[in-house]
């Protein structure tokens, strides 16, 4: 039995720092106490922030690379404080920490700020050496040009590309980026208003950029070069060539701009107001949607020779509307802007994806006439790109005054194609029909309030969910798509870009809706069911389709990827069980892990407080009390009342303004103790064996240890450590406004009764404590019991509980043993413990 | 009566002024500097509890004159202001003492919060160190 008393001892005294000064003391409290403060602070600041980055990935919603950024920050330095103000507490240990958070952390920093690698290569090419094997060099839609213009009978206009690699160069020449992130981070993307402000801001920037003098050389070298070729001055179109643009998923069409009717001096120019347009507010909304990150949009420039075009149009390989064997050609006068901005009467036709390429529909009535053998050279064309690139594409061609077919883009399908509603629907009868007819754009039906789109002026206010009507489907519009419940234009086709946008947002549109600007009114509910081409008066949720597999923009782009990575390094915990052996410094992978282990040791090393540092001689004062035992009060900081004598000896409780203090007290008088329990002659025995045995045990021999009880307080921090009778117990509690940083603890050990009895009291104790909230853990006859972030009001109960329990458990171990004592102390427990709370209610 | 000073470091003129303002308004006693070099003239030991100061400016950039801050008066607490934040450029910050950052734009009410709390820690590190002061001037006495 040697163990027990060794034990005791170990509780008793702390090998180190055994007898501070009361400055001491009080200076390791207060200065501990403001370390783990921030710590638990710090703690709750990350967890947030984490919380908020796994709902951003499960949500569906889009997210920017500025959310990730922030929020990656907000965690990391949070979790560096909490490292910081662990190893303050625990007198510098767990340096390993150090190293874990320091790899984690690279890792992270590398993640979110992987800029694009440099891009080797030519910064400018002619279009005769560019192919798909340039993608890096040339963007998308150059490199998908010049690999049309390999493929026999294609004919491309001439021209060349400036690369991304010059691109490059323009931005690290004026140090681009650095700034962009500056004035992009600052962006609510919510605000469109601010929106259009940061992008005017960035485009300001990019124009008034200088370009390095050797590529402004080589720019003017390649169009010399072309315009001696053809022998006459000429005019370029400057058209984007983005990276990442054109991808099967995300077609960014119209998102960029394109200079038409360039010439030599104004080519340096054009060429900047290109790249500038990277950071439209539309391109900047589509690529917030999308998840694509605008360090990655190095844009390639295209250089064409302008096509004199007679006619122009849009050919889609497959038919979007579903007639599987057929492809579908839109047609207009003049150059195809008309056709993909949609301000053009723009004719369609069917056509049979074979040879001899029958025609077996036509629509629309625009002024010029596309000859069959036109359609049958248009034709041909798709069939063998579709061929080259292995996918069905949507091209864009113009043909010139002389007859010649020009190829100016092909690119794939971004969205798959959707079934055709029955040729002729009826409307429903029961329903107000405002308008019928149209183009379905994107099929579904929506409800919402009408509001009319005409300039830029409306586009700030437009509400969310309103059905977007407008006289031209413009790509400008593209922002709203993403706000709009759907879409309704006087002009237009399915193979314009903004439909193109449409259907990848997944927003029904109507287009070609005639007389819908002199119909609808501003504000008024309407119902748009794009897919049977009906406008109704009002709400009709029998139409209105359930996009139940609406499915997320994000998935799987650059964007959320990367937040997926960083995620892993950050959110999953490996450290669960504190008492595993590899609950260690040295094993903690995630910073989750980080500040689940900070969190773990600093309450320990907190809550070892009052063990640690025992009693200073001289600094504590008696409590005048009622009870038979010593109760000694230690100041740690703000315990005592502003108006008490420190020169006295004595304290009374009505001078003690230590909130859990007063609680644990009123517990422990709210009830009059009934007295040791009657032992049987047994039970008596034992313990008078275990006190011969050790005579520090003995109740009546005097000694310091035993006699004094002791309360370590300040205005919301109480330790209380005392034996009564043969138990030894400690609790310790902070009860502040901070939800957070409020705990209560209990432990408990020791008796004086042989074991099993000790344990069965141990087991009474557990049961009642786990009724009223706490978690507890028991190891063999002690016992530790906690309850935190709870409300002020639970706490002080907590504690007055403890009170009441430290009281009336007194030597009850002695009687642990007899049949029927179990029992009738938990009920007279449960039953007093009622009470007292009900009493402190009706006081309150 | 004001509460307690701070210093305002920002490039950017229409920030710095309109902090300035609102700072006044809160009752702090405040300046502004619309650089680092600037700043460092118009600092010394005391004189200042906290300082707002902007990491991206031209000329010496705000880690930079943390540090010598720091140096001149370690007890003043800095708040650290970052636009575009990496995680690199947030933690530097704490590496070498600053107090925290915050992310441009920032609404009022976290920025006081975080400069009532900068200015709650200087004050009680200076008592702390008064007190020591007190202690040992006492033990022995010249």
């Amino acid at each position: 039995m040697k163990t027990l008393l060794a034990r005791l001892k170990r509780l008793f005294s702390s090998p180190a720092a055994a007898h501070p000064t009361l400055e001491e003391l009080q200076h390791l409290f207060t200065s501990r106490y403001l370390h783990f403060r921030e710590l638990l602070t710090a703690n709750n600041n990350a967890l947030e922030a984490m919380a908020e980055m796994e709902k951003a990935l499960l949500d569906g919603r889009s997210y920017s690379m500025a959310f990730i950024r922030a929020k990656s920050t907000i965690i990391t330095v949070n979790v560096f404080k909490m490292i910081d103000n662990l190893r303050y507490i625990a007198d510098g240990r767990y340096g390993q920490l150090v190293v874990a958070y320091r790899n984690i952390e690279k890792t992270i920093d590398e993640l979110i700020d992987q800029s694009r690698p440099a891009v080797e290569g030519d910064w400018v090419l002619p279009l005769t050496r560019v192919n798909r094997s340039l993608v890096e060099l040339s963007g998308e839609k150059m490199a998908n040009l010049g690999e049309a213009g390999t493929v026999k009978d294609i004919q491309i206009p001439e021209g060349f590309v400036i690369t991304s690699g010059a691109a490059q160069a323009v931005f690290s020449h004026n140090n681009l980026f650095t700034e962009i992130n500056r004035i992009i981070q600052q962006t609510d993307a919510r605000d469109l208003e601010d929106l259009h402000r940061r992008s005017h801001q960035v485009q300001k920037l990019i124009m008034a950029c200088s370009l390095p003098t050797e590529l402004e050389r080589l720019i003017k070298e390649q169009f010399d070069l072309l315009e001696n070729k053809i022998g006459r001055p000429i005019e370029v179109a400057v058209r984007s060539s983005g990276l990442g643009e054109d991808l099967g998923r995300a077609s960014f069409a119209g998102l960029y701009r394109t200079e038409l009717h360039i010439d030599r001096d104004q080519l340096i120019d054009a060429y900047k107001a290109v790249l500038a347009s990277t950071y439209s507010a539309r391109a900047m909304t589509y690529r917030l949607t999308k998840g694509y990150r605008h360090e990655q949009m190095l844009m390639g420039v295209g250089c064409l020779l302008m096509v004199e075009a007679a006619v122009s149009g849009v050919c889609y390989s497959r038919s979007m509307t579903g007639e599987r064997q057929c492809m579908e050609i839109f047609w207009a006068p003049g150059s195809g802007k008309g056709v993909v901005e949609g301000t053009k009467d723009t004719g369609r036709l069917l056509v049979k994806r074979h040879y001899p390429f029958e025609i077996i529909e036509k629509k629309g009535t625009p002024l010029s006439v596309l000859s069959d053998k036109q359609v049958t050279q248009i034709s041909e064309a798709a069939m063998k790109l579709e061929a080259r690139f292995g996918t069905e594409q949507d091209i864009e061609w113009s043909i010139d005054s002389s007859g010649s077919l020009f190829i100016l883009q092909s690119r794939p399908i971004s969205v798959s194609p959707w079934a055709q509603s029955q040729p002729d629907p009826a409307p429903l009868a029961d329903q107000q029909l405002l308008l019928r007819g149209g183009v379905t754009a994107c099929p579904g039906a929506e409800a919402g309030q009408v509001w009319v789109v005409r300039s830029t002026v409306d586009l700030l206010g437009f509400p969310h969910g309103a059905v977007l009507v407008v006289e031209h489907p413009l790509p400008e519009w593209a922002p709203l798509l993403r706000r709009a419940s759907a879409l309704i234009a006087t002009t237009g086709s399915v193979a314009g870009h903004l439909a193109t946008i449409a259907r990848e947002f997944n927003c029904p549109a109507l287009l070609g809706v005639r007389d819908a600007l002199n119909v609808l009114q501003n504000g008024q509910v309407v119902t748009v069911d794009a897919t049977s081409r009906f406008i109704y008066g009002d709400r009709v949720d029998q139409v209105i389709s359930c996009n139940v597999d609406k499915q997320n923009p994000m998935h799987n782009s650059p964007v959320e990827q990367t937040l997926k990575a960083v995620l892993s390094r950050i959110t999953p915990l490996t450290l669960t069980d504190p008492t595993s052996p590899f609950f260690r410094s040295s094993r903690c992978r995630t910073l989750h892990d980080i500040t689940r282990f900070c969190h773990e040791k600093a309450v320990v090393d907190m809550f070892g407080f009052g063990e640690r540092y025992r009693y200073v001689k001289g600094a504590a004062k008696r409590l005048v009390g009622n009870m038979p035992m010593e109760w000694w009060v230690i100041n740690l900081a703000d315990g005592f009342a502003a108006t008490y004598d420190a020169s006295n000896k004595y304290i009374l409780i009505d001078e003690i303004t230590c909130e859990p203090m007063l609680a644990i007290w009123q517990g422990m008088h709210a009830i009059p103790w009934a007295g040791p329990p009657r032992v049987n002659v047994r039970g008596m025995g034992a313990i008078l064996f275990q006190s011969t045995r050790n005579p520090g045990l003995d109740p009546a021999a005097p000694s310091a240890m035993v006699q004094k009880n002791y309360f370590l307080i300040s205005k919301n921090y109480c330790n209380l450590s005392f034996r009564l009778g043969y138990h030894y117990a400690t609790i310790e509690a902070y009860i502040s406004s901070l939800r957070t940083e409020r705990y209560v603890t209990f432990r408990f050990k020791g008796g004086a009764a042989d074991e099993s009895r000790r344990i069965a009291r141990v087991e009474l104790l557990a049961e009642l404590l786990v009724r009223h909230q706490f978690r507890v853990e028991k190891i063999g006859d002690s016992l530790a019991a906690r309850v935190e972030k709870r409300s002020q009001n639970v706490l002080y109960n907590c504690l007055k509980i403890l009170g009441y329990l430290s009281i009336h458990t007194r030597q009850i171990d002695m009687v642990m043993s007899a049949p029927g004592q179990m029992m009738r102390y938990r009920n007279k427990f449960n039953k007093e413990i009622k009470e007292m709370l009900s009493h402190g209610k009706r006081e309150n | 009566m004001t509460r307690y000073s701070v210093l305002v470091v920002d490039d950017e003129q229409d920030f710095r002024e309109i902090m300035v303002k609102k700072l006044r308004k809160k009752e702090l006693e405040c300046d502004g500097a619309p650089d680092g070099e600037t700043a460092l003239q118009m600092f010394s030991p005391g004189k200042y509890d906290v300082v707002l100061l902007d990491v991206k400016m031209p000329g010496r950039d705000g880690i930079e004159i943390l540090q010598e801050m720091k140096k001149i008066a370690p007890m003043t607490e800095v708040v650290m202001l970052t636009g575009h934040a990496s995680v690199e450029s947030g933690i530097n910050g704490i590496k070498f003492g600053a107090f925290d950052y915050l992310m441009k734009p920032m609404d009022m009410e976290r920025l006081m919060e975080k400069l009532d709390a900068a200015y709650e820690r200087k004050r009680s590190q200076q008592q702390k160190i008064e007190m020591a002061q007190i202690k040992k001037d006492m033990a022995m006495p010249s």
